[in-house]
């Protein structure tokens, strides 16, 4: 694999992550100076990113090898690892761009109605710009190190975004605990390059992808793994997916933005980037397959149980890059197919994160959907843009998702023997389960008897200024799918190799059916359960239910195994440290400090006392010199 | 009867001392005939540009490397580095000197002859112009500090070590506030000097004694106490080398006194708490640049032969400077006295630099010397600024709660704290960085353990500054910090300017040492 | 070449004359020494610094250096010493310091290293130079003396001799700075005036007696009787109470022999 270097207007492209992180820098530098204008400012950085995105989409589409490098400097240089500061645009990388800068503008555009009661709005504004310029430096790297940096700088960003009401408990405890959880991950693609340096001494994407042939099937497995992990961490995926409904506390956009369209789909981005070392390892691969089935299922289990209209559309994130993580797990040809429906999925569930938000901004930031129902009479133009997402995720004809799940479906029944029945049949119940939960929330918002509270005395529509953002959202959501079910996975050949047709256990136009029925049957089931509404509180359910509400007992797993050890580790710890390191240490503290004072009193303030020292002095020294150079006195 | 001729002389070469020496005697002039009100103005203007113009000569002078004045005199790459070293951190020590916003009349007494405590010294505390003979006594401390690290003879180097003390003892006597303290220190530091000036000139005699036979400069057997001489004499002389072993071992003495390395440190802390500030800066820095130059010289280029023989002895010396001044600095309640032991401390780092008699150790020992005395300069440029009606507030517990009335100099006190405990990105820890490396790449690696463990001690009485500064509350007695006037200011800036830019850029002075680490045969 | 430089310089053996010179001198030297560390009395002091110094002169000519035996003799003994014992005599002839010993062991432990010291560099220098003989004199001599030395002075050593300069400046200026008060015009009082203040009505011009001077009793505390019988303050401390004492405390008490 051979990048071209970049010449011309794409050498220029340094300024994709300049413009949002300069403007990132202005808000917070100014301070109160920038609060009347810096949200414009925001908006405006990134609609400029966004510009420049496509001119330069439309350059490279004009080029024969459309990878195209910038080697900016060299960044580290220490012995034999060598860093540089440089940047790859190629297709892969290009339709990341314009997806970030473009949805990113939209919600930014969006947010400037949404925070406009909001006193730290400018602080918001700089968070988002900077989130926006470390996912673009994370997409753009063209090495890990670079990756590595957007990386945290995104993670960086959603923490101080989950937590930007910081005022809220809730809200600081679930930005620490998503930074925890990401650290962990973090930790995992840290050591992956680690190894990479030390197996092939580059952590250039070219140089590496050239020579992970040569390495040995265990180091391939084990990079690959802890890839995983930092993929796992970032995307919210089995078993880090606790921090991503949590991080729900966040103000809407962020959550549309951060925890739905973009920073938790870099996990895929990172597998996608990585396909070689992940073709080649089958075992590798049937471990991403694996996560990801059991993310999807997981996460429509749970969704289905939750009340919180945005915890609903975070558990319908996790499941949906479950789907994402199947598709890149079974290589080949259904990397792209991953890719397309993360990019569809970013429109919709974006506009299903914004038409929510709008829900709550006309209900007094009410988020429980059994005080909604029948909002349809009020916010006509959230209710026909969160449809179309709802149909979207629903996979309908001929809607976004149609084109972009149900290909991974029929890919996952492609695999050999009996785990095309396993992993189709997960991707299949999937489908079934995800139009029921969607159904759910969309009967219970939008229909039925209103049953919100009295202090609510109407709900309304939101300002043009978010509405157009979720118009052109639904447009998306509606549209996207067929667009690029056929043009996206052609224009990331060069990037994920060529498209080959699935031939499965199940024909297509079988499983095509069986989608829709599944879907069908998943959708009129809550439509029927839920047209009357439901009940404002929690009611006694069955085990199943239970645990659902409880996240199929996943915290209560990590708290038994991973907190409570861990708190009576650190107790441990504190206590070593307390007695025996800080005892040993106070120890010689009291030495040196005692021996300071008795050392102290030979400083008596007399001249005659001080010459005596010094006469004590030359005499040892006189003394020493003799006894060892010339032996006397021995 | 032979003509006796005057030695060809490079004037060019010596030209600094010179101008500096003109200039001390010029103010002398200055303070006998220009009327009271004008003299600070003249005398700060006069003794600056006396010292950039030396300055100014020292880099016209950059690739001079001669032996002059009939050998006295070796103008070589130490040489020139050092007076420049020297000359820099003077013009920052005048800045100090010449405040005058701080304190009505600045810190220096308007005649030191009144008796303290009589009406006469209330009324000039608080009302006269302080004395600016500081001036010209500051242009010959630094003229014997040029001569000092240039001497190629002991005589001259004895010479040069009265001409920049005795200037010293008299400004450790002109502190504006708490005369007597600074009589005193005055006094001890004098008596104290002489007597080590005593044993300098002892070792001096007794390495004479064991050149005799040895073919001098001048051509005759009888010897002489040029560092030549002695360098021949140390190769192969038939004296007994006992005498040479004595003699190093009293020069050394005389030398290790003025570095202030223990056991010969003791005058240390009294005279830089009696001493006024500004003076404590000036010995602090540029004292102590001119001590360890003429160390470096007498060890490297005198006793280069003989350094297997005075490394256990010396290094015996390094460590106990240093866990002496860092295990004293511990209990240390004054922050003059506290920065003392640093600097005691400090002398020992230097030391182990000054031991590895090498290149690497002699570009090493003069980079931390620089470093260092811009820290230090700082470090005192900050203490005069702590302020209330009496003085200066040196009391450690007085500084405690600094960080709320003052964040911003408690921040530049706790940077330079931090530089003085090594920690990266301020010089000090490259500094200790090459010192360290110098003594282990020429073997001390026990001095490199010892000098950790002292940096690790150390670090202590720094740290609890640092604490007492921003984790206590202001008391009613918490002093206030005056802004500084132009001239402070402008140190305080210098000083914390060059202790980031040698952390985090150190390379362009590590080249220039480097380059200038060669003695002249 | 003198004759006298040419019997004294006989390098090489030491001659009889020479080594009876020296054990004579020698112990007085340091007993000059040793008395004017112990004295009490700076006088005195200075006077047995003045018979170190004199014996150190003879030694500088019985070593061939007649010029440095001279200027010994003449500029430290004669000149420099004797302008200390002026100075001595101006400040007071009768101010001794205390010699009290405030430091535990500081006595006990100073004679200890000075001994051990001078027995260290003694022996040392002794076993070092045993057997060896003077060489380089003659060469030094060749031209006499005070030439030898003038050409070491003005070649080798020019630097140095003239940097001294600086320092007898630096001393000069020193001694300005430490030593001299200046005085506007009008606080300078002049002899007339001072004389007219001293015998100005409620002075007393002649020197007070002495606490108990003239008193019923000899404690320090009784203040002196002018010769008129009147009490007079300030001849006592002030931080003492005066006070008279009673007829009965006066009395003998019976316990004097």
């Amino acid at each position: 694999m051979q990048y071209a270097p970049a010449t011309g207007l794409l050498s220029t492209m340094w300024l994709l992550v300049a413009i949002p992180l300069a403007s990132a820098a202005v808000l917070l530098l100014l301070g109160r100076r920038a609060d009347r204008w810096g949200h414009w400012l925001g908006v405006a950085s990134v609609a400029a990113s966004f510009v420049l995105g496509l001119t330069y989409f439309f350059q490279l589409r004009g080029l024969t090898n459309r990878s195209v490098e910038l080697s900016m400097w060299q960044f580290i240089e220490v012995g034999s690892l060598k860093v540089d500061f440089g940047l790859l645009f190629d297709p892969l990388s290009g339709v990341f761009v314009l997806l970030i800068t473009g949805v990113g503008s939209l919600i930014h555009l969006y947010a400037v109605g949404y925070m406009e009661h909001d006193p730290g709005r400018r602080r918001f504004f700089a968070y988002f710009n900077l989130f926006v310029a470390a996912m673009l430096l994370l997409v753009l790297g063209n090495n890990y190190v670079m990756l590595f940096f957007g990386w945290e700088g995104v993670g960086l960003a959603s923490y101080l975004l989950i937590s930007f009401w910081n005022h809220l408990p809730s809200a600081a405890t679930a930005g620490k605990k998503a930074f925890l959880m990401n650290r962990v991950g973090d930790a995992g693609l840290l050591i992956a390059i680690f190894i990479m340096f030390a197996t092939l001494g580059t952590t250039q994407f070219d140089e590496v992808f050239t020579h992970v042939g040569a390495l040995t099937g265990g180091i391939v497995l084990m990079m690959g793994l802890l890839l995983l992990l930092g993929a796992a961490g970032k995307s919210g995926q089995f078993p880090l997916q606790a921090w991503l409904p949590d991080a729900m506390e966040g103000p809407t956009p962020v959550s549309a933005l951060i925890h739905a369209a973009t920073m938790v789909t870099a996990g895929v981005y990172l597998i996608a980037r990585s396909n070689p070392i992940y073709s080649a390892n089958p075992t590798l691969q049937t471990v991403v397959v694996s996560v990801g089935a059991l993310t999807l299922l997981m996460g429509c289990i749970i969704g289905c149980a939750k009340d919180d209209i945005k915890r609903v559309l975070a558990w319908s994130t996790v499941s949906q890059i479950g789907y994402m993580f199947l598709g890149v797990g079974l290589g080949g040809g259904a990397y792209a197919l991953a890719i397309v429906h993360l990019l569809a999925h970013g429109f919709f569930k974006a506009n299903m994160f914004l038409g929510a938000g709008s829900v709550m901004h006309g209900m007094h930031d009410q988020t429980d959907i059994r005080r909604f129902g029948g909002l349809s009479k009020y916010m006509k133009i959230t209710w026909l843009t969160f449809a179309t997402g709802w149909l979207a995720i629903l996979g309908l004809f001929p809607f976004s998702g149609f084109f972009s799940k149900e290909p991974i479906i029929v890919a996952a029944f492609a695999r050999h023997g009996w785990t095309a029945w396993l992993y189709g049949g997960a991707a299949l119940l999937g489908a079934g389960l995800t139009a029921f939960y969607m159904t759910r929330l969309f009967v219970l918002t939008f229909h039925g008897p209103k049953r919100w509270t009295d202090e609510i005395e109407h709900p309304h529509e939101s300002p043009p200024v978010m509405t157009i953002p979720l118009i052109l959202l639904a447009i998306g959501s509606v549209a996207a799918g067929g667009l690029m079910a056929t043009s996206v996975p052609e224009w990331l050949t060069p990037v994920l190799g060529p498209q080959e047709e699935a031939h499965g256990v199940l024909s297509h136009t079988v499983l095509t059916v069986l989608a829709t029925a599944v879907t069908v049957i998943g959708a009129g089931l809550a439509w029927a359960l839920f047209r009357k509404g439901t009940a404002p509180q929690e009611l006694p359910a069955g085990p199943v239910v239970t645990a659902a509400r409880k996240n199929l007992y996943t915290d209560a797993f990590n708290e038994a195994v991973f907190e409570k050890p861990g708190i009576y580790l650190t107790r441990a710890l504190v206590f070593l440290d307390g007695k025996v390191v800080d005892g040993g240490v106070n120890l010689l503290a009291a030495a040196v400090g005692g021996g300071s004072g008795r050392l102290r009193r030979l400083q008596t303030g007399f001249v005659r006392s001080y010459a005596m020292s010094v006469l004590a002095g030359a005499l040892l020294v006189v003394a020493a010199f003799l006894a060892l150079q010339m032996g006397w006195l021995a | 009867m032979t003509e006796i001729g005057l030695p060809p002389i490079n004037y060019g070469a010596i030209t600094p001392m010179l101008i500096l020496f003109g200039a001390s005697c010029v103010g002398v002039f200055v303070e006998a005939f220009v009327p009271k009100a004008q003299r600070h103005l003249v005398q700060l203007v006069l003794s600056l540009g006396a010292i950039t113009a030396a300055l100014v000569t020292v880099v016209w002078q950059a690739d001079t490397r001669t032996v002059t004045a009939g050998g006295a005199i070796a103008i070589d790459g130490p040489t020139l580095f050092l007076q420049g070293a020297i000359l820099v951190l003077g013009v920052v020590s005048i800045l100090l000197i010449g405040e005058r916003s701080l304190e009505r009349g600045g810190p220096f007494v308007a005649q030191a002859a009144i008796v303290v405590g009589s009406d006469a010294d209330r009324n000039q505390t608080v009302r006269q112009p302080g004395a600016t003979d500081i001036y010209p006594l500051s242009l010959f401390a630094l003229t014997g500090m040029l001569l000092f690290v240039a001497a190629n003879d002991l005589l001259t180097m004895f010479i040069g070590l009265e001409v920049l003390s005795l200037p010293l003892y008299l400004m450790c006597a002109l502190a504006r506030r708490r005369r007597l303290l600074s009589q005193e220190a005055a006094l001890k530091y004098f008596m104290l000097g002489a007597y080590a000036s005593a044993f300098f000139l002892f070792g001096l005699a007794l390495v004479y004694g064991f050149t005799a036979g040895t073919p001098s400069g001048s051509g005759d057997n009888g010897g002489g106490v040029d560092f030549a001489t002695i360098a021949a004499a140390v190769r192969n002389s038939e004296v007994s080398p006992a005498l040479l072993y004595a003699g190093i071992a009293l020069i050394a003495v005389g030398l290790l006194f003025k570095a202030a390395a223990a056991p010969f440190h003791v005058w240390t802390p009294d005279v830089y708490q009696g001493a006024p500030t500004p003076v404590t800066g000036f010995m602090a820095a540029c004292t102590k640049v001119a001590a360890f130059g003429a160390l470096l010289r007498v060890l490297h280029v005198a006793f280069g032969g003989a350094s297997w023989a005075y490394t256990p002895v010396l290094g015996a010396v390094a460590a106990l400077t240093m866990l002496v001044g860092a295990v004293l600095a511990v209990t240390q309640t004054d922050i003059k006295r506290l920065l003392a032991y640093s600097s005691v401390a400090n002398a020992g780092y230097l030391l182990v630099g000054a031991l590895a008699v090498n290149k690497q150790g002699l570009a090493s020992t003069m980079f931390y010397l620089v470093a260092y005395g811009f820290t230090v300069l700082a470090g005192f440029a900050v203490v005069t600024l702590v302020r209330d009606a009496d003085g200066e507030a040196t009391h450690l517990s007085r500084w405690a709660g600094l960080g709320r009335r003052s964040p911003l100099f408690a921040g530049v006190f706790t940077f330079i704290l931090l530089a003085f405990a090594g920690i990266p990105v301020t010089s000090g820890f490259t500094s200790k960085f090459a010192v360290f490396g110098a003594a282990s790449g020429a073997g001390h690696t026990w001095l490199v353990v010892v000098g950790v463990l002292s940096s690790m001690i150390l670090a202590f009485p720094y740290l609890r500054v640092v604490v007492m500064m921003w984790l206590s509350e202001p008391g009613e007695s918490t002093p206030s910090v005056l802004v500084p006037g132009g001239l402070t200011a402008a140190a305080l800036t210098i000083g914390v300017a060059a202790t980031l830019v040698l952390g985090v850029a150190p390379e362009s002075l590590l080249d220039l040492t480097n380059r200038a680490a060669e003695f002249v045969p | 070449m003198t004759t006298a430089q040419t019997v004294l310089a006989a390098g090489g053996a030491v001659s009889t004359g020479e080594a009876v010179t020296f054990w004579i001198l020698a112990p007085l030297a340091l007993l000059g020494a040793i008395g004017m560390v112990w004295a009490r009395n700076a006088v005195h002091s200075a006077l047995w610094l003045v018979l170190t110094m004199l014996c150190l002169g003879v030694f500088y000519v019985l070593q061939a250096g007649p010029f440095i035996g001279m200027v010994q003799i003449i500029v430290y003994t004669g000149a420099i010493m004797m302008l200390f014992l002026f100075v001595l005599m101006l400040v007071g002839r009768d101010s001794s310091d205390s010699l009290i010993e405030t430091l535990r062991g500081q006595r006990v432990a100073a004679v200890a290293l000075g001994l051990g010291f001078a027995a260290l560099i003694g022996t040392g220098l002794f076993r070092a130079l045993e057997g060896t003989s003077a060489v380089g004199l003659d060469a030094a001599n060749a031209n006499g003396n005070v030439q030898g030395i003038a050409k070491l002075l003005f070649t080798k050593y020019v630097f140095a001799f003239e940097v001294t300069s600086a320092l007898l400046i630096t001393a000069a200026v020193g001694a300005m700075v430490l030593a001299h008060v200046e005085r506007r015009k009008g606080e300078r009082l002049s002899q007339v005036e001072q004389m007219k203040a001293r015998f100005a009505p409620g002075n007393y011009p002649g020197p007070k007696p002495g606490p108990g001077v003239f008193a019923t009793s000899s404690s320090v505390a009784t203040p002196g009787r002018l010769p008129d019988g009147t009490l007079t303050d300030g001849v006592h401390s002030q931080i003492l109470p005066t006070r008279e004492l009673t007829s009965s405390e006066a009395a003998p008490k019976g316990t004097e022999k």
